[in-house]
């Protein structure tokens, strides 16, 4: 073989590139991506439209062939081996279709069927979602878009694969239900499953990942520990005081500091230790410290695309990260 | 061959095929009923020369003989139209209109290659022709039996007319397949498929109506059914190599060409 993998490794990619067309007319949709994504982890993959996420997907799974590159998912190569993959792997795509006119039974039946792997998962799927027997003998033309996505997802696990790829898993799911849906993710990352995680709800990848991709344009610009992102992220702080206000300017991690008739707020970064030293006998009366949250993190990575001009594929790039960051 | 897939695309056509089957059966029947009832008096229109001797021989097929009645039915139209359901709607919908509904994406995340989805997709089609043909085909016996005319149709050849048939509008399937297997939407699939088979069956008729157009006939494929042929026991065996080559290359092109082609996410 030559591709050499390491043993933990349940997907790796090295210089995975696609490019759409030929000659100078091709257009990049992923170039040189390099990925590792650990057993037993659920690695949460950002970014907005047509930055590269479901060219991804498609390339792992084998619905693209991959211009340059390589990659391996649970030891198999993507060019040679798809159909082995595809045995492990459980799929939900974006906007899922089904055939409507089979009842929701009858169509997991036939996608387990498909699969060649008995679903030995379906039964707690189907009741930790709330998805009835009565609701199962209807036919799929019959189900709104939360019921849909909710057979979505029973069909991409029901049969136990070692690594789930779920598009956009959340989609169409009502609060209660997207904890519900969590809830899964977690027993199955106990269980020792991987789950490869597309997204645009920055919140959910905060709640349940722990990594996280953000491609743009293509482009990996960041694959790091969700912990550790948010640990660089910059807290706002908010503090009403009595007396002098602290000098804070030189503190280190804190920046933007403004100061009006009692009240300081400023922006902290990395360890807090400097900061609380520097307000040693200050009398605070009030302090805020706002958690960081992945959607600043994601906002910065993305901020030159933010400002630039709205004009031609620069436009819709900004649109797209607005609109990804706004979902 | 996937059998999980073949099964679900039984349950989901077999009302359809049964329908079809039905409808073809009764066709088949009908024309040796027809040919009973008003085959003498056909005849001596013929042979009073009022009608062009093109027009009474269209498709190999007439209805001042027994054999020709049925040979009439199986190039007829209707017998036509009713064979294209599976032969081009099936088929050309076969990989395009899952493509077009999104619905091959659930296909094609399971662990089965495109090859095999292709072939057993073929296979449906080859199964689904193979019935509405045998239908047709019964239905002539039936009719010659109701007219206890049997001895006359001679049914010991009538699996040479049903493979003769059966390769004639496999042949369609598999060209129609082929286009499907190219393109994302079902409309350029079937609309590709469907002038396929008007410009084959035009060139057919015009080649058998107008002797100066006699030329196109052999690159139609519609001129390689030769019902009344089968029937006398006496076919042509090129008439089989030809359909067989036909769904050879076919099958070869999606082959190549479905496993190779980029599937990008349905828009």
């Amino acid at each position: 073989m030559d591709v050499i993998f390491r043993a933990m490794a349940v997907i790796e990619t090295r210089g995975l590139t696609k490019r759409y067309g030929h000659g100078d007319a091709a257009a990049p949709a992923l170039v040189e991506l390099d990925l590792d994504v650990r057993e037993g982890e659920i690695f949460g993959f950002l970014g907005p439209n047509g930055a590269g996420k479901s060219t991804t997907i498609r390339l792992l799974l084998g619905f693209l062939h991959p211009t340059a590159g390589r990659a391996a998912v649970l030891g198999h190569d993507i060019r040679r081996d798809s159909v082995a993959i595809r045995r492990q792997v459980g799929y939900l795509p974006g906007g899922i279709a089904f055939w409507d006119g089979l009842s929701g039974t009858h169509l997991l039946d036939e996608l387990a069927a498909l699969s060649g792997r008995p679903p030995v998962r379906r039964t707690d799927l189907l009741d930790r979602l709330e998805l009835s027997a009565e609701t199962l003998r209807r036919p799929v033309r019959d189900y709104s878009r939360g019921m849909r996505q909710k057979l979505g997802i029973v069909q991409a696990l029901q049969h136990d694969p070692e690594l789930a790829i779920l598009d956009e898993p959340s989609e169409g799911l009502d609060p209660l239900m997207q904890r519900a849906f969590y809830d899964i993710l977690d027993d199955l990352r106990a269980a020792g499953r991987t789950i490869f995680f597309s997204s645009h709800v920055l919140s959910e990848v905060e709640r349940v990942c722990d990594r996280v991709a953000i491609v743009r344009h293509g482009r990996l610009v960041a694959l790091e520990d969700v912990a550790s992102l948010l640990a660089r992220r910059r807290r706002n702080v908010e503090m009403r005081f009595e007396g002098d206000a602290p000098r804070l300017t030189a503190v280190s991690g804190v920046s933007d500091v403004h100061v009006t008739e009692g009240l300081l707020t400023c922006r902290l970064e990395g360890d807090v230790g400097p900061f609380l030293a520097a307000l040693v006998g200050l009398v605070v009366r009030d302090l805020t410290i706002e958690p960081a949250r992945l959607e600043e993190a994601f906002l910065e990575f993305y901020e030159d695309a933010i400002d630039r001009p709205t004009d031609g594929a620069t436009g819709r790039a900004q649109d797209d990260v607005v609109q990804g960051v706004r979902a | 061959m996937n059998g999980p897939l073949f099964g679900h695309i039984w349950r989901a056509n077999r009302g359809r095929l049964a329908i079809i089957a039905l409808t073809l059966l009764v066709w088949g029947t009908l024309l040796p009923v027809i040919y009973d009832a008003f085959g003498v008096q056909f005849k001596q229109l013929q042979d009073s020369g009022i009608i062009p001797p093109q027009f009474t021989q269209f498709g190999g097929g007439d209805i001042f003989s027994l054999t020709g009645s049925v040979a009439l039915g199986f190039i007829h139209p209707i017998a036509v139209g009713l064979m294209l359901v599976f032969a081009v709607g099936f088929s050309a919908a076969a990989v395009a209109g899952e493509r077009q509904r999104g619905t091959l994406e659930v296909l094609l995340s399971r662990p089965i290659s495109r090859r095999r989805i292709y072939l057993t997709l073929l296979a449906a089609a080859t199964l689904f022709v193979a019935v509405v043909v045998a239908a047709l085909t019964s239905g002539a016996l039936i009719g010659a039996m109701l007219t206890d005319r049997v001895a006359e149709l001679g049914p010991g050849n009538l699996p040479l007319l049903w493979l003769n048939g059966t390769l004639l509008f496999v042949a369609i399937a598999a060209v129609s397949m082929a286009a499907s297997v190219s393109f994302d939407r079902l409309t350029p699939a079937i609309g590709l498929s469907l002038g396929f088979v008007l410009l084959q069956y035009f060139m057919n008729a015009l080649g058998e109506l107008w002797p100066d157009a006699a030329w196109l006939q052999p690159f139609s494929v519609f001129s390689y059914l030769d019902a009344r042929a089968a029937l006398s026991g006496l076919p042509d065996p090129a008439n089989f190599v030809v359909l067989a080559s036909v769904i050879a290359a076919a099958v070869g092109y999606a082959l190549i060409v479905f496993p190779r082609r980029d599937l990008a996410a349905p828009s």
